[in-house]
């Protein structure tokens, strides 16, 4: 379990977000939707311990202020939204940075395992500049996997924290990024990932919270988030669930993929 | 055709390679560390040496001195100071994330040399008992102050409320640097003609002041310093994705900042303070130690000081036997050999150095 | 990968060759054999210059850079500048006598030099007549021809006593003179009281045009005119006079003195000039005669 109460951040005179509580299960893929500056990143970030904030946060029942970086290491992993890294390391000694710092480190095969899993095994002797940003994206993925290779160890979820998974993918990497996910609460740990695809969220995701302003307005499976009234309210502007638009516009959803 | 060969074989394993360097350095710094204990201005030879020791022999006057007090602590100070300014410069381009970093980043250099300055010219307006309380170290002892004093300085106006910003002391630094360049400049301009050559000796670096009492003052604190920099090697890996990545796989990262500041100051300020300024062992060395066995930090860091200590160690014996019975100051023998050797990196591996 | 290691292992190749060459050319530069019965290495022109004049310059076994006169001695092994002396080189060249003028360093070399059992006289340094006969005096003891430098010191004494009265005149005739040490980058760096510079232009008879600091330092544009040097004097460092003139007086500092009025600039040797040594009679003669005219 995952909890997050009254969640204030502030940056200078602005209140990015203005008490957020947010409660993500175990063994379920948790979206973070709304519209650009709603705070969606902000809340992540406040999670993960990178942004001063106010409220508190408990993982595994946990409160994650005060705990060392390393214990918290071993508990979750997070995924930020771009990752350029200096220096020349290659593929498969950016994946072996998150082996260190999780609990498998003493399992030399995982990275290659993690590498594979995003598609990407061949890549292990490139440099990861030399990558696309998809590519890259991919490579930080499996880094983040082999940091949190069992989704369940000792009796205790790990957790995933994603911070817009699927930004730069194609939309067959996007849906190979979230059947990762997926396959990962499945197992029985926790994802938490900030989403601005909203068919990729309904697809995939077990629960939705939607933000708007900084704040939270509505939480729960997507079917009754994920409404007419809630998205035009959170987005400003007229949006329609389930409704295919007017004859001749070509449209391409990724759920004909999953059929 | 060679790329496609690359990407179908299994991947090879670079940090094997940088370990195997381990070995491979240090046989190098025993080897440069026989040479320079052989070769020298005189004719007094470390074989002939031994050949006289084993015969049962008693060594002369002459090569006692040359062996034991020119050659040896010299020879410690080369290996001391080498290995502080390389694993200093591999540190702070870790910790900065820029391959051009250098120990001057963090305002090393421009105290350093303001203390100096300080020291040469008007040290001789101290009260007579600090004099006989420094005596011929007053310049080393004031350099080594100015270094670590401004350093310190920098760090400070850079850390709020418990955080180092990398930025601002970027920033700071080059506003350090130039208060400090005035103020050398001011002193410059009273100092007088003797004063100057002294300074500009200074400038260029050198070991031939080296001896026991030296190695003495400044390598425990070397030593020390470069000891805490080794153990960095994981988080500045870490922080190759960045602070709040680092701090996600689980590095200490404010810890590990003040280390690594900390640990510079004290292995460069010192080496400045007893070698004046030596340019490019901070650079070249874990510039040329990436491109033979990759960035990763654990292993770079004590290749560096192994490299970085042979390296220097190499440029004295060529900066004492070139112009032989005079020496050239080692700084332009290690800009002479470092510099192109850096220009060819940059055009060779332009890929590898943009980041 | 493999390219490039090949690139660099040409490089470095190319690199270590060349430095060979270098390296090579210098130490050729440098060979010059000690002379077996010499046992003194002499730090500073002034005191090389005594060596030579108290007919000892059969022991001298090497020198210090800025020992350039006699010409003879230019051939003996070069151990440094002075003031960043390497003990070991010191040492290679095999002394039992070090004569060194003040300000020899470091002092880690010297306190190593003394330890290997190497006798070091440092000899004073002083910018007027006495200071001059005190060196030779220090010299010849320290190489035990203390006759010989009496004798020297009675003739150098004289000539110095003689020059010094044939300058000699009436202050209100006395021309002011600017010691300009260097003129780089368009800054003129001139000298104060205190140098030998300052000594010299009083010793041949002339007024030191600038009193207001001890030392050299570079001067701004209107202290220079406000100088009013009747007379530039610099150091002889070779090469064309006229078009060095030309660009001297040319400079807006130089142009509004008198002395670019009359295009009065004097050139002399900078160690005859400020070694003072036993030649310090002659050079206050030329400096006087060149200010004045010969015969003044």
């Amino acid at each position: 379990m995952l909890e997050a109460r009254d969640i204030r951040v502030r940056y200078g005179p602005f209140e990015a977000l203005r008490g957020v509580d947010l409660t993500a299960r175990a063994g379920e893929v948790t979206a973070i939707v709304g519209p650009n500056g709603s705070g969606k990143s902000t809340l992540l970030g406040a999670i993960t311990a990178s942004l001063p904030h106010d409220g508190t946060v408990r993982l595994n029942g946990r409160e994650v202020e005060g705990q060392k970086p390393w214990a918290l290491a071993a508990q979750r992993a997070v995924l930020p939204q771009s990752s350029r890294l200096a220096f020349p390391f290659k593929v498969l000694e950016v994946v072996r940075l998150g082996l260190q710092s999780g609990t498998a480190g003493d399992r030399p095969e995982v990275p290659m395992q993690a590498l594979a899993r995003v598609g990407l095994a061949q890549y292990a002797d490139r440099y990861f500049q030399d990558l696309s940003g998809g590519e890259a994206q991919r490579v930080m993925l499996a880094r983040v996997l082999a940091q949190v290779w069992a989704p369940v160890e000792d009796g205790q979820p790990r957790w995933l924290l994603l911070d817009e998974p699927v930004a730069s993918l194609d939309i067959a990497h996007q849906l190979q990024v979230m059947e990762i996910a997926r396959e990962f609460a499945r197992a029985g740990g926790g994802v938490v990932a900030v989403m601005h695809d909203l068919n990729l969220t309904a697809l995939f995701a077990d629960c939705v919270a939607v933000l708007s302003e900084g704040r939270l307005l509505a939480f729960g499976a997507p079917a009754e988030v994920m409404t007419d009234e809630t998205l035009s309210l959170a987005y400003g502007c007229a949006l329609r669930v389930s409704a295919p638009p007017p004859e001749g516009v070509p449209f391409i959803l990724p759920h004909a993929a999953l059929a | 055709m060679a790329l496609i060969a690359d990407s179908a074989a299994p991947p090879r394993d670079r940090l094997g390679r940088a370990r195997a360097l381990h070995g491979v350095l240090a046989g190098v710094l025993a080897l440069c560390a026989l040479a320079s204990l052989q070769v020298g201005a005189t004719d007094v030879t470390l074989t002939a040496m031994l050949g006289k020791l084993i015969g049962g022999e008693a060594l002369s006057q002459m090569e006692r001195v040359v062996l034991f007090d020119i050659r040896l602590p010299r020879l410690a100070m080369g290996v001391l100071v080498g290995a502080a300014l390389a694993v200093s410069g591999a540190a702070m381009q870790g910790l900065f994330r820029n391959p051009l970093a250098d120990p001057g980043i963090v305002g090393v250099g421009a105290g350093a040399g303001l203390g100096a300055i300080l020291a040469i010219v008007l040290g001789a307006l101290l009260p007579v008992w600090i004099i006989n309380l420094v005596g011929n170290q007053l310049t080393p002892f004031a350099a080594f102050l100015g270094g670590w004093g401004s350093t310190i300085l920098l760090y400070r106006v850079s850390t709020r409320h418990g955080r180092t910003s990398v930025a601002t002391m970027l920033l700071a630094g080059i506003a350090l640097g130039a208060l400090a360049g005035a103020l050398s400049g001011i002193l410059v301009y009273i100092a007088d003609d003797r004063q100057l050559r002294d300074l500009t000796f200074w400038g260029l670096g050198s070991l031939t002041g080296a001896s026991w009492a030296k190695v003495f003052a400044a390598g425990p604190l070397i030593v020390l310093s470069i000891g805490a920099a080794l153990v960095l090697g994981r988080g500045l890996n870490g922080l190759a994705l960045g602070e709040a990545t680092a701090a996600h796989i689980g590095i200490d990262v404010q810890r590990m900042k003040n280390v690594a500041i900390l640990s510079v100051a004290g292995a460069t300020g010192a080496a400045v303070a007893v070698s004046g300024g030596i340019g490019f062992v901070g650079i070249v060395v874990p510039h040329l130690l990436r491109l033979a066995s990759g960035p990763d930090h654990r292993t770079l860091l004590l290749n560096s000081a192994l490299l970085g200590a042979s390296l220097l160690i190499l440029a004295d014996v060529i900066a004492r036997v070139v112009i032989a019975p005079a020496e050239l100051p080692i700084g332009i023998v290690t800009a002479v050999l470092g510099a192109p050797v850096f220009l060819w990196i940059l055009l060779k591996r332009r890929g590898l150095v943009d980041l | 990968m493999k390219r490039c290691n090949d690139g660099f292992a040409k490089f470095a190749a190319l690199w270590t060759a060349g430095f060979g060459v270098f390296f090579a050319m210098t130490v050729a530069a440098q060979q010059t054999a000690p002379n077996p019965h010499a046992d003194v290495l002499s730090i500073g022109g002034a005191v090389t210059e005594i060596v030579v004049a108290l007919d000892q310059q059969h022991r001298l076994r090497a020198r210090d850079t800025t020992s350039t006169y006699p010409e003879a001695v230019t051939n003996l092994p070069d151990v440094g500048y002075m003031r960043a002396l390497s003990p070991e080189g010191v040492l290679s060249v095999g002394p039992e006598l070090i004569l060194s003028g003040e300000g020899a360093g470091p002092p880690e070399a010297l306190e190593v030099i003394r330890a290997a059992d190497v006798r070091f006289v440092e000899v004073p340094d002083a910018f007027d007549a006495d200071g001059i006969l005190r060196k030779i005096e220090v010299v010849a003891d320290a190489l035990d021809v203390p006759e010989r430098g009496a004798q020297l010191a009675a003739e150098v004494g004289a000539e110095l006593e003689a020059a010094m009265q044939r300058a000699e005149r009436a202050d209100g005739e006395k021309k002011r003179v600017l010691f300009v040490i260097s003129t780089q980058g368009g800054k003129i760096n001139a000298s104060g009281t205190g140098t030998a510079a300052d000594a010299l232009i009083r010793m041949a008879g002339g007024v030191n045009a600038v009193s207001d600091y001890h030392g050299y330092k570079q001067i701004t544009d209107e202290a220079v005119g406000l100088a009013a040097p009747d007379v530039i004097l610099m150091m002889d460092r070779g090469g064309d006079h006229g078009v060095a003139d030309d660009e001297l007086f040319d400079m807006p500092a130089i142009r509004m003195t008198p002395a670019a009025q009359s295009r009065a600039v004097v050139r002399m040797d900078g160690l005859l000039m400020l070694g003072f040594g036993p030649r310090t009679a002659e050079a206050v003669t030329r400096l006087n005669e060149a200010l004045y005219g010969e015969g003044a």
